[in-house]
């Protein structure tokens, strides 16, 4: 669905965007994600054609962005970032409007209208001034218009930002069912989003690509995949050296040293290798009075500190 | 079809905001209150040698109302887009350039048009209620009319251009307010002394003034006619190319 060749983007200057390649299928939902000023929000308006790239090759839906730039925009549907919106038009009247200027067919427009009203829950809002409408309500007006043409590709830039916790989970439900028919591309903070919307994850950093990959993959990759966290009654010099002796053990970090009390460590261990019960092994035949042991899963948000930071 | 859809939106647009009302009353109670003013002075003076249209598109109250009306209109069609960011929405909408801008034009023009209503009103009323009505001139109602529109376009092309080069509506309307002093101020060196008779030559071909007394006359000329077609088209080209350039710059 979206194919990027060696995309770079310059403003008078300065580099936001340095020779990135990523490619998207159809019916995948995407996470784009990085820190402010990664180049987020460039590559997405690039992708809608609204800035051109200073370099580099982009194919929607098998057209190129910069030639056939109509044919691009018919066939998407964006959401930018603050979801600039007109103030002074009911929301029925501008969607329609929005409708009809995305090239809906004339009697297939009511009938949109009503169905991204329904999936964006705005009936009850429908006649009133978008003005006056709360943030959570313009989110989805916004989020109702990229959808009124039944795009084949949705490009959402933080589609959940400014929301409370209960419209962010309605959103999140929304893009989950959109993306049974749709191919998303969505850019966002919220890693707990990614993680439970999305099905593979560019990360982004300084106009580069870091990674991509699954989310659940994109944790793994992070020290030790997880790391195990270990709580007994022992000499931190000990515990240090005979779980440092095991194979496969990376690092041990005593976390608390409270000689001759309960010390706290973390172990990391080699990626894709379950220590666990190596750990056990050593504390039983120590004979330490154990307290914890627990795995410690890796975040999205580990991983993304890990790539993102320098 | 891009375009008519824009087109009705910014025309009706005009009327989702206070501003259009208020010029509205303003212009309506200006032009009335000039109407009355001239056709109490012509009936009191008996004054028979030029019709009450051709004294009203004489008179410079009109023309300051033109200056004030038009920049207006113009100031926010651009610069309310850039200040939102809906015009990011609106490019990545399936619509070229030109349906954007030619829509804002025409939307704007069509307003200033409707501006323009009460003065038929007066003139209705007048051959109404004046015993016996005053000959009806077909020629000269149809030409200034037509004049009145080319050089409203011209006017608004220009105020559309000033509306893209800035986010902020107020620097918008002074820009576009100094360039239509700047346009028509060319005219008012006929009134000079001393002017060059080679200057007031080239004058008169883009004095408005003398545009619109020839009109009310009924003297069909070309010149004028080709003169705005040509100034608007350039300057919403120019428009067309500036809105381009910003998006480009991001």
């Amino acid at each position: 669905m979206i194919e990027v060749e060696n995309l770079s983007k310059t403003y008078s200057g300065f580099r936001a965007v340095q020779g990135i390649s990523f490619h998207v299928d159809k019916g995948e939902i995407v996470g784009f994600l990085g820190p402010n000023g990664a180049g987020k929000s460039t590559t997405m308006k690039i992708l809608t054609g609204y800035l051109p790239p200073t370099d580099g090759k982009i194919r929607i839906a098998g057209f190129d962005v910069v030639t056939d730039s109509i044919e691009v925009r018919k066939r998407i549907g964006y959401m930018p970032e603050n979801v600039p919106l007109y103030t002074d038009m009911r929301v029925n009247e501008f969607l329609r409007f929005r409708a009809e200027l995305k090239k809906v067919a004339r009697r297939k427009i009511k009938e949109r209208v009503e169905i991204v009203k329904g999936l964006c829950h705005l009936k009850d809002v429908e006649n009133k001034i978008i003005g006056t409408l709360s943030k959570g309500y313009r989110q989805r007006v916004g989020l109702a218009d990229a959808m009124v043409n039944d795009p084949d590709l949705l490009i959402l830039d933080e589609p959940t930002i400014g929301l409370d916790p209960n419209q962010i989970r309605s959103v999140r439900e929304l893009i989950k069912d959109l993306g049974k028919h749709h191919t998303i591309l969505l850019s966002t903070h919220i890693l707990s989003e990614v993680e439970l919307t999305c099905s593979r994850v560019l990360v982004i950093n300084r106009g580069r690509i870091e990674a991509s990959d699954t989310p659940a993959n994109l944790t793994k990759l992070v020290r030790g995949g997880g790391s195990i966290l270990l709580e007994v009654r022992a000499p931190s010099a000990d515990i240090v050296a005979k779980i440092e002796a095991l194979p496969n053990i990376e690092d041990v970090e005593i976390v608390l040293p409270n000689d001759g009390e309960w010390v706290q460590a973390t172990i990391f261990g080699k990626p894709g290798v379950d220590i666990r019960e190596d750990v056990y092994n050593v504390v039983r035949a120590n004979n330490w009075p154990l307290r914890e042991l627990a795995r410690k899963k890796a975040t999205l948000e580990e991983a993304f500190v890990e790539l993102t930071q320098d | 079809m891009a375009f008519w859809t824009l087109y009705k939106r910014e025309f009706t647009s005009y009327f989702n905001s206070a501003v259009a009302y208020v010029v509205l009353f303003g212009s309506a109670l200006v032009q009335g209150v000039q109407f009355c003013f001239i056709l109490s002075a012509v009936t009191a003076e008996n004054y028979k040698d030029q019709s009450i249209m051709q004294i009203f598109f004489d008179w410079p109250l009109f023309w300051l109302l033109i200056l004030v009306q038009v920049p207006l209109i113009t100031m926010r069609v651009f610069s309310e887009e850039f200040k939102l960011g809906t015009i990011e929405m609106l490019l990545t909408a399936p619509v070229r350039e030109w349906d954007v801008v030619l829509a804002k034009f025409f939307g704007a023009l069509t307003f200033f048009l409707i501006l323009w209503l009460p003065v038929a009103l007066d003139l209705t009323a007048l051959q109404l209620f004046s015993v016996p009505p005053p000959p009806v001139y077909w020629s000269q109602i149809g030409l200034t009319a037509l004049t009145i529109t080319l050089v409203g376009g011209f006017y608004i092309s220009l105020g559309v251009f000033t509306s893209v080069l800035t986010k902020n509506q107020i620097i918008a309307a002074v820009l576009c307010f100094a360039f239509l002093f700047a346009a028509f101020g060319v005219s008012l060196l006929r009134w000079i002394q001393h002017t060059d008779a080679t200057v007031l030559d080239w004058v008169s071909y883009v004095s408005t003034p003398e545009h619109l007394q020839n009109a009310g006359v009924g003297i069909f000329d070309t010149r004028p006619i080709v003169f705005y077609i040509t100034v608007t088209a350039f300057m919403l080209m120019l428009t067309k190319s500036f809105l381009e350039g910003r998006r480009l710059k991001g």
